[in-house]
């Protein structure tokens, strides 16, 4: 695969494709099952990913021009290729009905809620389609100003609302048990888990293979950084109680943040601030979707797979986002269940599968097309 | 015989045959002069000068060809023993003609392209070739300030229609050894001169092939203004984001020279092209660069403002009043609505009839004698403003909305960039009145998107920000001063030193 992104840019959409369902809509269900040990959820969670993280880089690294699909089929043939990209598709669609849940629920709940929900799924798809016809690197491009807009966000809520922070909120400390904050990570590896599918996919795009390891170990700390300090002003300003009660925790945040009379009710500046992460998360998603098709199905041309693929994840998202309690009961309850064995189950497997079948990493087979 | 092999011919031995193909080829035009007469009034060897009156400066026809050619007090001895055609070549082009620069044609095509370049043409009978004479020289306008791009301090001097003067206004500023100037001639009738220039190992490898190439392979009729090459060589035909950029300002060329782009003239318009182009430099102007840096930052980061508000202030006005109006401050929220109360137009389409008012007085303004244009601007945005204001068909608060982005809109010096930004604006007002947030987040990242996927030449549009450069930030949303501007942008591989390092200015110790 072309090299066409710097590991820079990988770093930024590594942030961006977490951080804007891991902000708010995780936190929300994070506060309802860890209540004030939301933010030790998510160091917890953090770990994980930098464990799978590292473990998918290492795979790509056998073989640094096919990606884990493209590997898989060195290994085990076009029909383990073919499983391993079935998985990689329904994570991906499961995914994108997460992030429409994040995506619509902050427009519609807090802005537009007279709008058909079918608009906001529709524009919001066609953008990403749009976002990738132009290329990764426009995306890579577009993530470096979304890690901008998160760094600016971050500072705007800090100076809205340490003034209401509590120390005494944070206590006691894992006040439900440390299995049981173990237990609720689920929710946020498997936000974490759609950065590191998509590095399983994208990274042989990605220039300098020796600086890899290096980039996406420090996109997990900044990206892991810059939604902790989310849940700390959850637990400190709003309390888990109170946060526990939005579907969109960090939309209530921005609410009740001010600087001054004339910036307040800051929902405007989070979604402006906020949307190219979550933009980025529906390209990226849209995007590892179709090559994941493209390798179910067989096929080399991928611009003929994307508008299939927008369509199956629009309309997925759709169902999805109709009707908020399925949303949220699809989200709490069924999603993990999907997302955990793919997420932690497509990286060992493949890991196992290149120490069992050693040999066929020759040099001799790196080199034939894939 | 058809016109391309009439001008494939080779000239002809006699004088007079030779007129007669020239008369065929050029028909009778009024303005081609002819001058018969015998090289030293001997009756031996007969010659006729042709050129086109106007474009041709006769004082220096007289004094450097017809006055040495037609003198009888010289000696014309070794004149009567010429017998062979290269001899007599010889001796016109070494002891007869004064003229600094002579060139022997052989073909139509060439003689007829070098008449119409100004050059005056001398056949002389029993010459198998014929002499070019470079005596061009028409009524140009004299070097003036520019119309676009002025500057409280710095150099007054603008580009003309002369390629040739505006080659030299950028030489005169590039003593460089490596300065290249490269001509060529683009359209089929009208065989513009076109010239690129650059310096050897600053400029970026393969840009200047590149610019050739791209120029090469224009093949059109005419090419009357530097916009027609712009819109052949640009990235992005159909964006409405100018990836070339004009300037009139011949300090501003030299500095993108400097920088490693390729200028590229063009006769006939005082217009210079630079390539490569960033968006950034359209919010620049060369004052940032004569001023204290202090100053020269703090007015670009107005103009930094003036951009955002020129791209969205309306947009986010109508979105904010029409669908989220809790956002606004409720003391502000109270004084809109108050200001409204009579206006019966919903507030997207009050917007955008103030919009293409202001578009239609800016239009008007622009096109009028400039006194009467500055009279139509006044009675517009004065008199009509506030009778619309009192009449209630627009709240006042939508006057100071529309007014405040147009004043943000003239605050961009490049004024084509300007209305490339005025351009974009509409499809985020639109979609903001229609769509809310919604419409103007979709729309606003598409362009952006759009944006991101732009090149110049090779290079991100949106470059040094996007992709980051961290070494180029000197000059973008800041200038720094110049003695901490060390090395040139960052792809100037060659030579990346500006200058030399610690030349920071303190005190003597």
């Amino acid at each position: 695969m072309k090299s066409q992104i710097s590991n820079a840019m990988l770093l930024a959409i590594i942030i961006n494709i977490v951080y804007a369902k891991a902000i708010g809509v995780t936190q929300g269900i994070i506060a309802r099952q860890a209540g004030g040990d939301m933010w030790i959820v998510t160091i917890f969670s953090t770990l994980f990913g930098l464990l799978i993280m590292s473990l998918t880089v290492l795979i790509i690294k056998r073989t640094p021009e096919k990606n884990i699909l493209e590997q898989t089929k060195l290994l085990v043939g076009k029909w383990g290729e073919k499983l391993i990209a079935l998985l990689m598709f329904t994570f991906f669609l499961g995914a994108y009905g997460g992030i429409m849940i994040t995506v619509v629920y902050h427009l519609m709940d807090y802005f537009l809620p007279e709008v058909p929900t079918y608009i906001f799924v529709a524009l919001v798809t066609i953008v990403g389609v749009y976002g990738i016809m132009k290329g990764v690197e426009v995306i890579a491009r577009l993530a470096v100003l979304g890690v901008f807009s998160i760094i600016v966000l971050n500072i705007l809520l800090l100076l809205g609302s340490l003034d209401y922070f509590e120390i005494e909120s944070f206590l006691p400390v894992l006040r439900n048990g440390f299995f049981n904050a173990v237990e609720v990570t689920k929710h946020h590896n498997a936000d974490w888990a759609m950065a590191t599918l998509m590095v399983a996919i994208i990274l042989p795009m990605v220039k300098q293979k020796e600086k890899w390891m290096k980039y996406s170990t420090k996109a997990l700390i900044l990206g892991g950084g810059f939604i902790l300090m989310w849940p700390i002003l959850e637990v400190g300003v709003l309390s888990p109680e109170v946060a526990g009660q939005y579907i969109v925790a960090c939309m209530q945040m921005a609410r009740s943040a001010e600087i001054g009379l004339f910036v307040h009710r800051y929902e405007l500046i989070m979604v402006i601030f906020f949307a190219i992460s979550a933009l980025i998360q529906v390209m990226m998603c849209l995007l590892c979707a179709s090559i994941s098709a493209k390798h179910i199905i067989g096929g080399n041309n991928l611009n003929f797979l994307l508008i299939p693929v927008a369509v199956i994840l629009g309309v997925f998202g759709y169902w999805v986002v109709n009707d908020h309690i399925r949303a949220m009961d699809l989200l709490t309850y069924y999603w993990p269940r999907v997302a955990m064995p793919i997420t932690f189950a497509v990286p060992i497997i493949v890991f196992l599968l290149g120490f069992i079948f050693k040999k066929k990493l020759t040099k001799g087979n790196l080199d034939a097309p894939s | 015989m058809d016109l391309t092999k009439q001008l494939e011919q080779d000239v002809f031995v006699r004088l007079k045959q030779n007129l007669d193909e020239i008369e065929k080829l050029l028909g009778n035009s009024s303005d081609v002069v002819k001058r018969d007469f015998f090289i030293m009034n001997n009756n031996t060897f007969e010659a006729t000068l042709i050129y086109i009156d106007g474009l041709v400066d006769e004082t220096k026809i007289e004094e450097t060809v017809l006055a040495p050619l037609l003198n009888n007090n010289r000696d014309l001895q070794f004149l009567s023993e010429l017998t062979k055609s290269e001899e007599i070549a010889t001796a016109l082009t070494k002891k007869l003609l004064l003229i600094p620069s002579i060139n022997k044609v052989s073909t139509f095509q060439d003689v007829i392209n070098e008449l119409l370049a100004g050059n005056t043409v001398l056949f002389v009978d029993h010459c198998v070739q014929c002499f070019v004479l470079a005596t061009q020289g028409w009524d140009t306008r004299g070097i003036e300030e520019p119309q676009s791009d002025t500057v409280i301090r710095g150099p007054r001097d603008g580009f003309v229609e002369s390629i040739r003067a505006n080659t030299a206004l950028v030489r005169r500023r590039i003593r460089d050894p490596m300065f290249r100037l490269q001509s060529l001639q683009i359209g089929k009738r009208s065989k513009t001169d076109v010239a690129i220039a650059y310096i050897d190992g600053v400029v970026r490898e393969g840009l200047v092939d590149e610019v050739l190439e791209r120029l090469n392979r224009i093949k059109i009729d005419a090419i009357l203004e530097s916009n027609y090459i712009e819109e052949f060589i640009d990235d992005a035909p159909n964006s409405p984001f100018m990836t070339v950029q004009g300037s009139e300002r011949p300090d501003k060329i030299a500095a993108g020279i400097y920088e490693g782009k390729v200028a590229i003239f063009v006769d006939n318009t005082p217009f210079v092209l630079l390539v490569p182009t960033h968006f950034w430099t359209f919010l620049n102007t060369s004052d940032d660069y004569y001023t204290q840096y202090w100053m020269g930052s703090f007015f670009r980061f107005i103009r930094y403002i003036a951009f955002i508000i020129s791209l969205t202030l309306p947009s986010l006005f109508v979105m904010l009043v029409s669908f989220h109006q809790e956002m606004i401050p409720t003391p502000l929220a109270i004084t809109i609505a108050a200001g409204r109360e009579i206006v019966p137009l919903p507030i997207l389409l009050e917007a955008l009839i103030m919009e293409l008012a202001f578009e239609l007085m800016r239009e008007a303004g622009l096109r009028m004698p400039k006194q009467i244009g500055q009279a139509v601007s006044i009675v517009g945005s004065l008199i009509i403003g506030q009778a619309a204001v009192e009449a209630g068909l627009v709240s006042p608060i939508m006057v100071i909305v529309v007014a405040t982005t147009g004043i943000a809109s003239f605050a961009i010096p490049n004024y084509f960039a300007s209305v490339s930004i005025r351009l974009i604006r509409f499809p985020i007002l639109i979609a903001s009145g229609v769509l809310g947030l919604l419409g103007f987040a979709t729309i606003f990242v598409v362009v952006l998107i759009h944006a991101l996927s732009l090149r110049s030449f090779g290079e991100p549009y949106l470059a040094p920000v996007f992709p980051f450069s961290s070494s180029d930030q000197k000059d973008t949303l800041f200038r720094a001063p110049w003695w901490a501007k060390e090395k040139r942008p960052a792809d100037v591989k060659d030579e990346p030193e500006r200058e030399s390092e610690n030349q920071k200015p303190s005190p003597e110790k």
